[in-house]
């Protein structure tokens, strides 16, 4: 028996928008055996579609006792990068694609008018979006949850998007992501507003996995990087991060991780602000979880105390906040950066990111810790087994045969995954 | 050969039905005798809201024993994730001392074993889903997938989600096994009434040997009014009362005072009360009493409420002399039949000890403090119900919130902190933090 076997649904589903048609195919063994899942097996199936197309999915790993397994992969040709990007989506997106029955999504063609996809029970439906485009985010998802069917997870697109900005970020529930790539963008020209993910089944995975799991949580614990917990751990080793960390000081604050994580490196931060286009708005506490630890830096550099309600915007809007610090002025007032925020969400402006190009191939957020040498092999192996990223670059001590024990802890087999993985990962 | 005559009805008009009685007869609530001296231990878990990350480890291990596989939506436990506030809190089976899900289960699928864990009997379970209705914590949940109805069963003991929480958040305890402090109290109540009212009579109303003297604090001030003069003698001899009141709270009225203690045996012999009239309910009423005695002492020249204060009556009346003089024991029984009306009623309602008590209790040094996160609120309201001065706010715990205790009211009789089954009951310095304590968590 293949030792993948458990950790999938053996299901790709392909939604042809242009025909308003989903089908569900069998993922073949031959497709796992080469290239056991994640963004490898995302690639490849790019390239047997249209150059358009857009693949959601997900790793072996993903979803199960293996720590930090929350992770879902969106492989495109980037409007940005021009090349074939890997956006890293995170919190519970991967394991509940996993439990909603399929392993991967294809999406080809364009919908001839909005709509959404929604996947539970290893079925997929594409349903007209509800008048909710142009809408802020938090809005549309409350619209969403009124007349479409139940849904765990949700990516979503915002009013940037709708509008063609180029400065578009998808969002994951109210809570944006680490889409630098101009996934939402691709997503808006499919005319594709969101992918909701029932979640309502499951997968055994392997029996000795929970144990495994804490092993590996046990050899962890003695590390630093363990105790230095939260997005302020990870945003102070960013290049000016420290100053970034000042302008969060103040506020209340609570560490929140993805997915079967042991070491949370999200923050969720209570500040109180007061709109300045609303007069008759008095202070108000406004709760934000950050995750976008390039983002926020970035912001932080053009804002300073400013940052969190600009990042509020941001994410109402569906903007990637990277792309909007490039943009906006230095030293202004926050009345003049939420007009300018307004002016990039309305003029289309041109994006004008710099963003690394050893970033750029998977999406551009994922920030840039270790060596280039190091970030580039710990995020390949990350994204092809569908564990967080970040984490793995947090916890070099975990190594890729300690991950593979979790799939079959027998030695033949062991070897023949190390061999693929190895490929695999040489493959991005 | 004669043909037998048989009354038996034919087999159509037969009733074969079967009662659910017939079924599964509904158990009787029985307590038996060794519960008085070591009651159950009541096993449960306690979710730490602050230290939750929300990962969902607790859920994915819970679902692999539901339904041997990694499915969150069919785990026993759940995390609930508040976006804008960026709290989590778990949805998960409290067993309650009473639990709700238990009668309204019309197949009596629901019951709670002798080890007080709520468990749901698939045999019987319709997936009705009544009980996810019934239960206030919502607990019992119903698999979207396989429509099966999921409760938490504390995996017979050894929890999954606690073991494998990386934080800690959860934390399974098997509940208090004995109650001490109410053996305690008792002997304390006895011992005190007996040297009290038998041994030092009549010392609790003035008491002198040598330069240590004492004084009932309600009698001093009485002196000083009556008499017009402050004698500092009698003051300081006031003031030991009042000293152990702000350390301790009113500990006298709850473990020395022996017109309480008769109050609590009266209390055992009388368990149904015909309550009070509400305009008669007021906390108030003891200090205008105090101020009554205050005034009526400055008025009349003489200690007036000491010639019917139980306290002192009991405190001089024994002894074969003292009892046929002292018509005056004949305001004991008196008082004590208040007790038929509600608990303590004296206490809460007229004792101007309580009062002068009550108000030093102002300056407390300690407190009686509910914990937010161990207390099961509306699953359990022990406290309530075994709280003998009413002081412990029911309907707050029904609204799911930890009640603030009055600490000028309370008579440090320590019934909630020895009853509570979850420990969330405690005493605290004054300046320790109030919550865990008050509040919705």
């Amino acid at each position: 028996m293949n030792p993948l076997q458990p950790f999938y649904n053996m299901k790709i589903g392909i939604v042809d928008l242009s025909a308003s048609n989903a089908e569900v195919v069998p993922l073949t063994e031959e497709q796992l055996g080469r290239y056991l899942g994640g963004a490898a097996l995302n690639a490849a199936v790019h390239a047997q579609h249209q150059a358009d197309s857009l693949i959601f999915g997900t790793g072996p790993l993903t979803g199960s006792f293996a720590p930090a397994s929350p992770l879902m992969i969106a492989t495109f040709t980037s409007s940005i990068f021009k090349r074939v990007c890997h956006v890293p989506l995170m919190l519970r997106t991967g394991p509940d694609m996993k439990f909603s029955g399929v392993d991967f999504l294809v999406v080809k063609g364009t919908a001839p008018e909005p709509s959404v996809v929604h996947v539970d029970h290893g079925k997929i439906r594409i349903l007209p979006a509800p008048p909710i485009l142009n809408m802020p985010v938090p809005e549309a998802i409350r619209e969403l949850k009124k007349t479409s069917p139940p849904f765990q997870s949700l990516i979503i697109t915002g009013p940037a998007a709708d509008r063609g900005s180029s400065s578009a970020s998808v969002s994951i529930g109210t809570n944006g992501s680490l889409d630098k790539a101009g996934l939402a963008t691709l997503m808006a020209a499919k005319s594709l507003k969101g992918i909701m993910l029932g979640g309502t089944d499951g997968l055994p995975f392997n029996k000795d996995n929970p144990a495994q799991g804490k092993e590996l949580e046990k050899i962890i614990s003695t590390d630093k990087n363990f105790k230095r917990r939260g997005f302020y751990a990870v945003l102070k080793n960013l290049e000016g991060g420290k100053d970034a960390v000042k302008s969060l000081k103040a506020e209340r604050k609570k560490d929140m991780a993805c997915y079967h994580c042991p070491s949370p490196c999200m923050t969720h931060v209570i500040f109180s602000w007061h709109d300045p286009g609303n007069s008759e708005m008095k202070n108000s506490e406004e709760g934000l979880l950050l995750l976008d630890h390039t983002g926020y830096a970035a912001l932080a550099k053009k804002a300073g105390k400013n940052t969190l309600p600009l990042l509020r915007a941001c994410l109402h809007c569906g903007l990637d906040p990277t792309a909007v610090a490039e943009m906006l002025p230095q030293g202004e007032t926050l009345p003049d950066y939420l007009n300018a925020i307004d002016k990039i969400v309305s003029d289309n402006a041109t994006r004008t990111q710099d963003v690394s190009q050893r970033q750029g191939i998977f999406g551009g957020g994922v920030p840039p810790i270790g060596t280039d040498d190091l970030f580039e092999k710990r995020v390949a192996l990350a994204m092809v087994l569908g564990v967080c990223p970040i984490f793995l670059l947090r916890f070099p001590q975990i190594t890729d045969a300690a991950l593979l024990s979790f799939i079959s802890t027998r030695e033949e087999d062991l070897k023949a995954l190390q061999e693929r993985l190895s490929s695999a990962v040489a493959s991005l | 050969m004669m043909k037998q005559e048989t009354t038996q009805k034919p087999m159509a008009e037969q009733d074969f039905s079967l009662n659910l009685e017939d079924l599964r007869p509904r158990p009787k609530e029985k307590k038996h005798l060794s519960e008085y001296f070591m009651p159950r231990r009541h096993s449960f878990i306690i979710f730490h809201p602050d230290r939750c990350t929300g990962c969902g480890a607790c859920e994915m291990i819970c679902s692999t024993r539901n339904v041997e596989k990694v499915a969150p939506v069919s785990a026993s436990v759940k995390v609930v994730r508040d976006q804008k506030e960026g709290k989590n809190f778990s949805i998960l089976c409290q067993h309650c001392r009473k639990p709700l899900c238990l009668p309204a289960c019309p197949t009596r699928a629901i019951e709670k074993g002798d080890d007080g864990i709520v468990r749901i009997d698939k045999l019987f379970c319709t997936e009705c889903g009544l009980c996810t209705m019934a239960c206030p914590a919502a607990a019992p949940i119903k698999d979207p997938g396989s429509q099966e109805i999921h409760k938490c069963d504390l995996c017979e003991g050894d929890p999954l989600c606690v073991k494998h929480c990386p934080e800690n958040a959860l934390t399974f305890t098997r509940g208090k096994a004995v109650r001490w402090i109410k053996g305690l109290r008792w002997t304390s109540q006895l011992i005190s009434f007996l040297l009290l009212v038998m041994v030092f009579v009549g010392t609790f109303c003035y008491f002198r040997t040598g330069s240590v003297s004492f004084a009932c604090p309600t009698g001093t001030l009485q002196n000083i009014a009556s008499s017009g003069t402050i004698v500092l003698v009698g003051v300081s001899s006031a003031l030991a009362l009042l000293i152990l009141t702000v350390l301790a709270g009113r500990l006298f009225c709850g473990w020395v005072c022996p017109f309480g203690f008769v109050l609590d045996v009266v209390d055992k012999i009388t368990p149904r009360k015909i309550g009070w009239p509400s305009f008669l309910k007021s906390r108030m009423t003891k200090y205008g009493v105090l101020a009554g005695a205050v005034g009526g002492s400055y008025a009349l020249g003489f200690q007036v409420f000491c010639t019917v204060c139980p306290i002192g009556t009991l405190c001089r009346s024994y002894g074969v002399q003292s009892f046929f003089r002292s018509a005056e024991l004949a305001i004991v029984p008196v008082l004590a039949s208040l007790e038929i009306a509600q608990r303590r009623s004296w206490c809460r309602y007229f004792c101007p000890v309580g009062a002068v008590l009550g108000l030093t209790a102002l300056l407390r040094m300690i407190k009686i403090v509910i914990g937010a996160k161990k207390c099961k609120k509306f699953s359990c309201i022990q406290c309530a119900e075994v709280c003998p001065v009413g002081i412990i706010d029911a309907d707050k715990l029904r609204e799911g919130l930890s009640p603030k205790i009055p600490m000028t009211e309370c008579i440090m009789c320590m019934r909630c902190v020895d009853r509570c089954p979850y420990s969330a009951a405690k005493i605290r310095f004054r300046w320790q933090r109030a919550t865990p304590g008050e509040g919705r968590i």
